[in-house]
């Protein structure tokens, strides 16, 4: 969805690609609240079921893709600056690595230490030796404060356990 | 200033640490899951284990933590998938959860869990507000035979012992049990200002939580589901009212799935040694509990046989589809 | 006038130089932990409990008040500091605070919360000791159409958080109700939009949501557009006290937001973002500088922050008036209580006023402690966003991450705030405002819980929702608030014609 940024917000009356996307992906959320409700089994004889609410809803986010479909076929979005696709990325490669660190029990310590290094990388630092220095004390001190001192349940792995 | 700040930081540290220090390796630090809201049984049940339990000297720490919902069917799924493997949390369920689980089609069930031991067992009462006409369980059950749907019980959540309770009462005065108007509230609290102010014709729950409420006259009790009076009580049991609605409310204390037998004996030792302690002894009287205790092989039998009994009477008033 | 006499007794003892130690240290505990985004209060005051138990009945119950709120307050601090606002009641709190930050008036936007809690606690617990047995009754008699009357008058105010365009407002909003759905339902217990997923049985968690939209999603926001112009921060601009004009500007907000926080907080299933919303969209419609908001206007920071408090104070109502605990933070109080054998109920004001007068007492001198702690710490607080920007944001993805492992740690519930920071980035690329969808979140299952009670207790009649007064003149001023703007735009139309 990052890619196709450029700057049309620059000329308007354009048909903005994102936004029909986005409408699209509403009217997609709709037809699976829908579905969904279908599912559902009312077993109260009085009132409202539990397939009311997601359907009304449902109407909503449909009438709301209607209303953005609009916006965007008429190039009524804000307009956009070009985005830095390889920093973002840089950063969810981060998250993606503290989830499977966590995921496989490695532990506290080094899941954030990863966390931290990317995300300083993808601010444009080029120190990774330094900032996983850094990265790694900080982390020590939080889990040390936390896990230890105040009894705060984080995840040990086999660094954490040496505490 | 700054040295001021320092010091006192320092005198934090070294309180936590002088609290942290003593006898790490024997002492348990224990997390206790209550899968309801704050105020409910299973969350009374889960504090008292944890005032028992430190003031017995069993666990150095215990932690209750709440997760509500669909009674426990939200707590259990969260502590499955949680606390797997992990030898040092428990959690607290009881008779709820056994219809919630069959109602709900629920992924998880209790057979994941290591049972470790039944607790106690509460009866179950149902209370009017004082202003109200009905006086007597028969008034109630009048009510209920002349129109249904207009007698509103309000209590905890859908498939839960006061459901149940409900339909079982309906169908106990002749009244049609899959018709009951019944309106779950998430926690005991939301429930009992419902009936105070008059937002529904009755409230059932156990003893414990309303005790307060008809003791200073706020609510009028109705009726209670044991055999016989409550000792020191002069409420009236259904049955002597002619109403065959016999029932009690069992809570027990679960532990995670995939713990080693080792893991198993000690949360099992602690509960034991819990048990027969003055504090929980303390507990169960100040609270008006019954001691239910039960542990081992005869619990899982129990609570086999309790799973196929409740979700019996689940089918025959509507509940599950079969 | 007995109740007064009570509370003074309280006071002298919780006012002896070893409590008052005790109370500065529980709220230094407290804040060290509720700085945590996800750990709030309630979980605070449950991690340090055992810490507790070691002191004297007296000074067990002051440490516990102050750890009580200094994880309230810690949670406001990373509010307004790094936009991850540590729980859902600081939600509100985190708009306009970190806008503040930004522009170098992190200090006044400190200082104003701290102050606006220490003022609507003092007049919160005044209020407890007075008007407990009146709001009491009115809060039992709130029932299932009122509250779903309340919600209403929320949801309106909500477009407050909307930002340039009600499309898109509007989508945001009912994101956060589709979020609400998932999980399984209050009333019949059967799983909505899980897909099988246990995890999500359990629904969306308020603080996971709101971190990954507001601190995930803003860290990415900023590194996609750093080749552009770096954010310079500016910790400090201009005075780091609170000028004058910060105080005029901040005391009506304090006054209102307490009245919006003590009687719905009293209310069994009141809760404390209702008040925290209500009180961001009113300060927004009454403030002379509408045009700041958005931008760091102080008033969106006192309001909420003193709604926040005084809904605290209003769950003492139901506790210690009926022993009803209707929150996570009140059952706590409880276990306070049951430290000591005591099971609070509808004796328990009358057989152990010592105790829940010490109680209000402790909490009233937490309170200032934690302004005497916090307020010379703002300066230090403040240099926080001095840090170098890799540094600061990699230091806020641990923190916001922390708060998530801490709380549950879970693949799913982490790979869930990684999925709403990505929703939070493109929601920012494409201009759709952020808060109306934990709005959503918070508000829609409250809402179609008690609409649906509402309807089984009169069988379907919709009527009923207009029979009960209270019910009818909550959805009166709902309509009047929407239609509201419309008529002041037309008559300040005629006015200027007038001219």
């Amino acid at each position: 969805m990052t890619s196709d940024s450029g700057s049309q917000g620059s000329a308007p009356r354009r048909i903005d690609s994102a936004g029909v996307v986005i409408a699209l992906a509403l009217a997609a959320l709709a037809a699976v609240l829908v579905w969904d409700a279908s599912q559902l089994q009312s077993n109260n004889p009085y009132g409202m079921g539990p397939h009311v609410m997601p359907v009304v809803i449902a109407v909503g986010l449909g009438i709301l893709a209607i209303g953005n479909l609009v916006e965007a076929l008429r190039g009524n979005l804000p307009a956009r600056e070009s985005a830095d696709t390889k920093a973002v990325w840089l950063i969810l490669g981060g998250l993606a690595l503290l989830i499977a660190i966590i995921g496989l029990g490695g532990g506290f310590i080094p899941a954030t230490t990863a966390l931290f290094v990317a995300t300083a990388t993808a601010f444009g630092r080029r120190a990774i030796l330094a900032d996983l220095a850094i990265g790694f004390v900080m982390t020590t001190l939080i889990y040390v404060a936390f896990s230890r001192l105040l009894t705060l349940s984080l995840p040990a792995g086999p660094l954490e356990r040496l505490f | 200033m700054i040295p001021f700040y320092t010091r006192l930081i320092g005198a934090a540290v070294a309180l936590t640490l002088a609290a942290a220090s003593p006898a790490l390796s024997q002492q348990l630090e224990l997390k206790v899951m209550a899968p309801a809201a704050p105020g409910g049984g299973w969350d009374q049940t889960a504090r008292a284990m944890q005032q028992a339990l430190v003031a017995a000297g069993i666990a150095r720490s215990v932690q209750v933590t709440n997760v509500a919902g669909a009674g426990g069917s939200v707590g259990i799924a969260q502590f499955v998938n949680g606390a797997k493997g992990d030898g040092n949390q428990m959690m607290v369920n009881g008779f709820v959860m056994v219809g919630a689980l069959a109602m709900n089609k629920s992924p998880v069930t209790l057979e994941q869990v290591t049972p470790i031991a039944r607790l106690t067992e509460e009866i179950q009462v149902i209370v009017v507000p004082a202003s109200s006409p009905i006086k007597t369980a028969q008034d109630l059950a009048a009510a209920l035979k002349a129109d249904i749907a207009k007698v509103t019980f309000a209590g905890g959540s859908a498939g839960g012992v006061d459901h149940v309770m409900a339909a079982l009462f309906a169908g106990a005065v002749g009244a049609d049990a899959k018709k009951v108007n019944y309106i779950p509230f998430s926690g005991g609290g939301e429930s009992l200002a419902a009936i105070l102010g008059g937002k529904v014709t009755a409230g059932i729950s156990g003893m414990s939580e309303y005790d307060g409420q008809i003791k200073s006259g706020k609510l009028r009790a109705i009726g209670v589901t044991s055999e016989k009076r409550l000792p020191g009580s002069d409420i009236p049991t259904f049955k002597e009212q002619g109403i065959d609605l016999v029932l009690a409310n069992w809570r027990a204390v679960m532990a995670p799935p995939g713990i080693t037998a080792e893991q198993k004996k000690t949360l099992s030792d602690a509960v034991e040694k819990m048990v027969k302690s003055d504090a929980w002894k303390e507990v169960l009287k100040q609270k008006g509990w019954d001691d239910a205790y039960l542990s081992g092989d005869a619990f899982a039998d129990f609570l086999k046989k309790e799973t196929v009994r409740v979700t019996d009477v689940l089918k025959s008033v509507g509940l599950v589809k079969s | 006038m007995d109740a007064f006499v009570a509370l003074a007794n309280g006071m002298a003892v919780a006012i002896q130089p070893m409590n008052m130690l005790y109370a500065l240290i529980g709220v230094l505990l407290g804040t060290a932990v509720g700085v945590l985004p996800g750990i709030g209060p309630a979980l605070t005051v449950a991690l340090l409990l055992p810490v507790t138990y070691k002191l004297d009945p007296g000074g067990s119950l002051i440490m516990f008040a102050g750890i009580y709120y200094g994880g309230m307050y810690g949670g406001s601090t990373t509010a307004i500091l790094i936009n991850t606002p540590g729980e859902s009641a600081s939600m509100a709190t985190a708009l306009e605070g970190n806008k503040m930050a930004k522009a170098g008036r992190g200090g006044p936007a400190l200082a104003t919360a701290a102050i606006g809690s220490f003022v609507a606690g003092t007049i919160a617990t005044i209020g407890l000791a007075f008007l407990a047995p009146w709001l009491v009754d009115f809060a039992v008699h709130f029932g299932p159409e009122d509250y779903f009357a309340l919600m209403c008058v929320a949801f309106v105010t909500v477009s407050a958080t909307f930002g340039s365009s009600p499309i898109r407002g509007l989508t945001s909003l009912f994101i956060g109700l589709t979020l609400g759905l998932v999980g399984i339902d209050k009333l019949t217990g059967q799983p909505r939009l899980a897909f099988g997923i246990p995890e999500l049985l359990d629904g969306v968690e308020v603080t996971t949501l709101a971190v990954g939209l507001f601190a995930v999603g803003e860290a990415l926001y900023v590194v996609s557009r750093r080749h552009h112009s770096e954010e310079k921060l500016e910790p400090v601009r201009g005075s780091l006290w609170m000028t004058k004009e910060d105080w005029q500007r901040s005391w009506k907000p304090w006054l209102r937001g307490t009245m919006f926080g003590f009687p719905i907080g009293a209310l069994p299933a009141g809760g404390a973002e209702i008040p925290t919303f209500l009180s961001y969209s009113t300060e927004k419609r009454l403030s002379k500088h509408p045009e700041e908001f958005g931008k760091g206007a102080i008033e969106g920071v006192a309001g909420p922050e003193a709604a926040n408090n005084a809904s605290a104070a209003g769950t003492l109502v139901p506790l210690l008036t009926l022993g009803l605990p209707t929150s996570a933070t009140a059952a706590m109080m409880l276990a306070g209580f049951q430290q000591y054998g005591l099971n609070p109920g509808p004796l328990l004001f009358a057989e152990r006023p010592d105790l829940v007068w010490g109680l209000i007492a402790s909490l009233f001198i937490a309170n200032v402690m934690l302004l005497v702690l916090n307020l010379p710490l703002v300066g230090l607080w403040v240099k926080l966003l001095a840090i170098p920007q890799p540094w600061l944001y990699a230091g806020i993805l641990v923190f916001a991450t922390t708060g998530t492992i801490a709380a549950k740690p879970s693949v799913v519930e982490l790979s869930m705030l990684a999925g709403f920071g990505v929703m939070g980035f493109l929601m920012r690329r494409f201009d759709f405002p952020i808060a109306p969808v934990v709005v959503g979140l918070i508000l829609g299952p409250i809402a179609e819980s008690q609409l649906r009670r509402a309807m089984s207790i009169s069988l379907g009649d919709p009527m009923a929702l207009l029979q009960s007064p209270m019910s009818a003149t909550l959805l009166g001023i709902a309509l009047i608030a929407l239609v509201a703007p419309f008529v002041m735009q037309g008559l300040g139309r005629f006015k200027a014609n007038e001219d």
